[in-house]
C-alpha cells in the first residue's frame, strides 16, 4: 500500500538516559528522524517515530536490545489555512473513523500531519480522504 | 494466672492426654477422610500401630498441596451440617486452601485464644481494638470471636484507614490492640505525625501481634513506643488460625497449646524428627479438631522447641519466634505470598512474558511489593492507554487472586537481568 508509512513504535522505560540510548543508535548510523512523538505514563513511554529507513532502523535498534514494532500510519499535507486541518478530521469523523493519535511536522513551509487509525479502518480512511481531495503523501516520500 | 489447667499440667499427664487425643484423631482421619486412609494404607499403617507419642513419626506428612488437591472440602471429616465457619487463604494454582470449623472447633479456638488474651492480662473490663484483617483470613475473626466469648468489648477496626483508627483508639480508650507488628509501628509513626502524644492520648497497655516475622529489636521498639506489653501470637489457618502458640510476659518464647496442637521439629529435607533445641521445620498435628483434623502438617516455618517449663508456671513446650521459611514464601503485611502464585496469575495474562521480578521493600514500616513484568516480544500495541489498561488488569488480577496490592511496572522485553539464563525472581530488600 503506497500510503502506509512504517512508523517505529518503541517501548522505553521512564528513566533518564533511555531516550538518548535510543536516538544514539539512529544518529550513529546516519538515520534521520523525520518526526517523533513521545507518549508517556508514570513508568514507561512509547516513542513513535518516522525515519528515513525504517527497516534498517528496526534491525539496528533490535540489535541494541530495543523492542520495536511497525505501525502503519499515513501522512497528510495540510496548508496553513484556517479550516484545513478541520477538513481532514471532519472527513474521518463523517466515516466514523476514530483517530488514535496524530502529530505533525513542517516540511518546506507546509505542515505534514501523521495519523494513526485502527488498522481495520486504514483503507477506508485513505479512500475517504482521497475522495475529499485531500493530499496524502506516499510512504516513499519519507524514505531515503 | 492461666486460662485453663491444661496449660500447667505435669508433663507426664500432658503426654498421656496427648496420646489419647492422637489415637482418637488417627482413628477419625482413617475412617472419615479417604485421603488419609489411602495414605495410611500405602505406608502400611493401621490406627492401632500408634501406641506411644513417638509413633507419630510413622504417620505421613500433610502438605499445603494436599489441601489444594482436595479442594474445597475433601479433607473435612464431618458433613457440612456440622460446619459453622469456613475460612480460606489464597492458593497457588488458582485454588485457595479451605478450612472448616465445627462448633467444638470454635470452642477450641476460643479456648486457645482465651489463653493468649490471659497471657496479656485481659479481662471482661478491657476494650480490644482489633486491627487485624477481617474476612476470609482467620486473623480478624479469630481474635474477634474469642474476645467476645470472654466478654471483652471488641472494636472490629480491621486494617487500613490509619487516621480514623488513631481517632477511635484515643476516643474509645482501647486498652489492648491486635495487628501485624508493621502496622503497629505504622500507627505509631502516623500518630506522631498527626500530633498525638502517644503516652498521654492512648490507654493501650498490651498488644497481640503476629502474622509476620518480627525481630526482637522491632518488638522492643513497638513495646516502647506504645508503652505496652508485646504478646506474640502464632498461628496458621490450616491448624486453626491465631492461637496455636503465644508468648507470655515472662518469655519471648511462644507457649504451644500442645494439648490441642502437637508440635514436632523436623529436618525439612529428610523428614527426620530433630531433638529439642535444634532448628528445623515446624510440623503440627491437630489433636482435638473435628472439622479439619490434620496429621503432621508441614508449616514451612523454621523454629526450635524447648520443653523447659517457663517462669510463668506453664508447662507447655515453647518455640522460638519463627526465624525463617523452609520454602520461598513471602510475608507481605501479614499476607502470605508464594512467587509461584504470582507466576500463575501472570501466566494467564496475554501480552506479557513470564519473566518477572518481585521486589519486596519497606516503605516506612509497611511492606511494599513491586513487581516488574516484561512486555511480551510480540505485544503489538502502539497505545499508551492499552498499556495502562494492561497494567491495571494485572494489578487487579493479583489483588483478586492473592489479596495483595502491588506496585506493578511494565518493563521492556528482555530487560530483566538473567543470571545463568534464569531471571532472579525475588529481591527482598527488607
Amino acid at each position: 500500500m503506497k500510503y502506509a508509512i512504517q512508523q517505529l513504535s518503541v517501548f522505553i522505560e521512564n528513566k533518564s538516559g533511555e531516550l538518548s540510548d535510543f536516538t544514539k543508535v539512529l544518529s550513529k548510523n546516519g538515520i534521520s528522524i523525520k518526526s517523533i512523538l513521545l507518549a508517556d505514563s508514570t513508568d514507561f513511554g512509547l516513542v513513535r517515530t518516522i525515519v528515513d529507513n525504517p527497516q534498517r532502523a528496526k534491525a539496528l535498534l533490535e540489535e541494541e536490545g530495543f523492542s520495536v514494532r511497525f505501525t502503519n500510519v499515513f501522512g497528510v499535507k495540510i496548508e496553513d489555512i484556517v479550516g484545513s486541518f478541520d477538513k481532514v478530521v471532519s472527513t474521518l469523523a463523517n466515516q466514523n473513523i476514530n483517530i488514535q493519535y496524530t502529530y505533525s511536522f513542517y516540511e518546506s513551509n507546509t505542515g505534514i500531519f501523521i495519523f494513526s487509525v485502527d488498522k481495520n479502518y486504514f483503507e477506508a480512511a485513505i479512500n475517504s480522504l482521497v475522495a475529499a481531495d485531500i493530499q496524502i503523501l506516499s510512504a516513499s516520500h519519507f524514505y531515503k | 494466672m492461666t486460662f485453663s489447667k491444661n496449660e500447667s499440667l505435669p508433663r507426664e499427664k500432658l503426654r498421656k492426654l496427648q496420646l489419647e487425643y492422637l489415637q482418637e484423631t488417627v482413628l477419625r482421619v482413617y475412617h472419615l477422610v479417604p485421603f488419609y486412609k489411602k495414605k495410611f494404607e500405602q505406608m502400611g499403617i493401621k490406627p492401632n500401630d500408634i501406641t506411644s507419642l513417638e509413633d507419630i513419626a510413622k504417620l505421613p506428612f500433610t502438605k499445603k498441596q494436599d489441601l489444594r488437591e482436595n479442594y474445597p472440602f475433601g479433607l473435612f471429616s464431618v458433613d457440612m451440617d456440622q460446619i459453622v465457619r469456613i475460612h480460606s487463604s489464597s492458593g497457588t494454582t488458582g485454588k485457595p486452601t479451605v478450612v472448616g470449623y465445627t462448633e467444638s472447633d470454635m470452642d477450641i479456638w476460643a479456648e486457645v485464644m482465651g489463653r493468649v488474651f490471659t497471657m496479656g492480662g485481659l479481662t471482661s473490663k478491657d476494650l480490644l481494638h482489633n486491627a487485624t484483617g477481617y474476612g476470609l483470613f482467620t486473623g480478624g475473626l479469630g481474635f474477634h470471636s474469642a474476645a467476645e466469648r470472654m466478654k471483652i468489648a471488641v472494636i472490629p477496626s480491621s486494617t487500613g484507614f490509619t487516621s480514623r483508627q488513631l481517632l477511635l483508639l484515643r476516643d474509645f480508650g482501647a486498652t489492648a490492640i491486635t495487628g501485624t507488628p508493621s502496622f503497629a509501628l505504622h500507627l505509631a509513626e502516623r500518630a506522631k505525625a498527626e500530633g498525638y502524644d502517644i503516652q498521654k492520648d492512648f490507654k493501650l497497655r498490651v498488644g497481640f501481634f503476629g502474622a509476620e516475622p518480627a525481630s526482637e529489636g522491632l518488638k522492643n521498639e513497638i513495646a516502647n513506643v506504645w508503652g505496652i506489653d508485646y504478646i506474640e501470637v502464632y498461628g496458621l489457618s490450616e491448624i486453626i488460625g491465631p492461637g496455636v502458640a503465644s508468648s507470655c510476659k515472662h518469655s519471648h518464647l511462644l507457649h504451644v497449646n500442645e494439648d490441642h496442637f502437637y508440635p514436632e521439629i523436623i529436618d525439612p529435607q529428610s523428614g527426620e524428627v530433630l531433638e529439642d533445641g535444634k532448628r528445623g521445620e515446624l510440623v503440627i498435628t491437630t489433636l482435638t479438631k473435628q472439622g479439619l483434623p490434620i496429621i503432621r502438617y508441614k508449616t514451612g516455618d523454621i523454629t526450635s522447641i524447648t520443653r523447659i517449663p517457663c517462669r510463668c508456671g506453664r508447662t507447655l513446650c515453647r518455640i522460638e519466634s519463627i526465624v525463617g521459611r523452609s520454602d520461598d514464601m513471602l510475608v507481605i503485611n501479614g499476607v502470605n505470598v508464594f512467587p509461584s502464585q504470582i507466576e500463575h496469575v501472570l501466566s494467564k495474562i496475554s501480552d506479557i512474558s513470564i519473566n518477572y521480578q518481585i521486589i519486596a521493600e519497606k516503605q516506612g514500616y509497611l511492606d511494599k511489593l513491586e513487581i516488574d513484568v516484561e512486555l511480551s516480544e510480540d505485544f503489538m500495541g502502539d497505545d499508551v492507554c492499552e498499556l495502562e489498561q494492561l497494567k491495571k488488569k494485572i494489578q487487579h488480577e493479583l489483588l483478586n487472586a492473592l489479596y495483595i496490592n502491588v506496585n506493578l511496572r511494565l518493563v521492556a522485553p528482555r530487560s530483566i537481568k538473567r543470571s545463568e539464563g534464569k531471571a532472579l525472581r525475588v529481591i527482598d530488600k527488607r
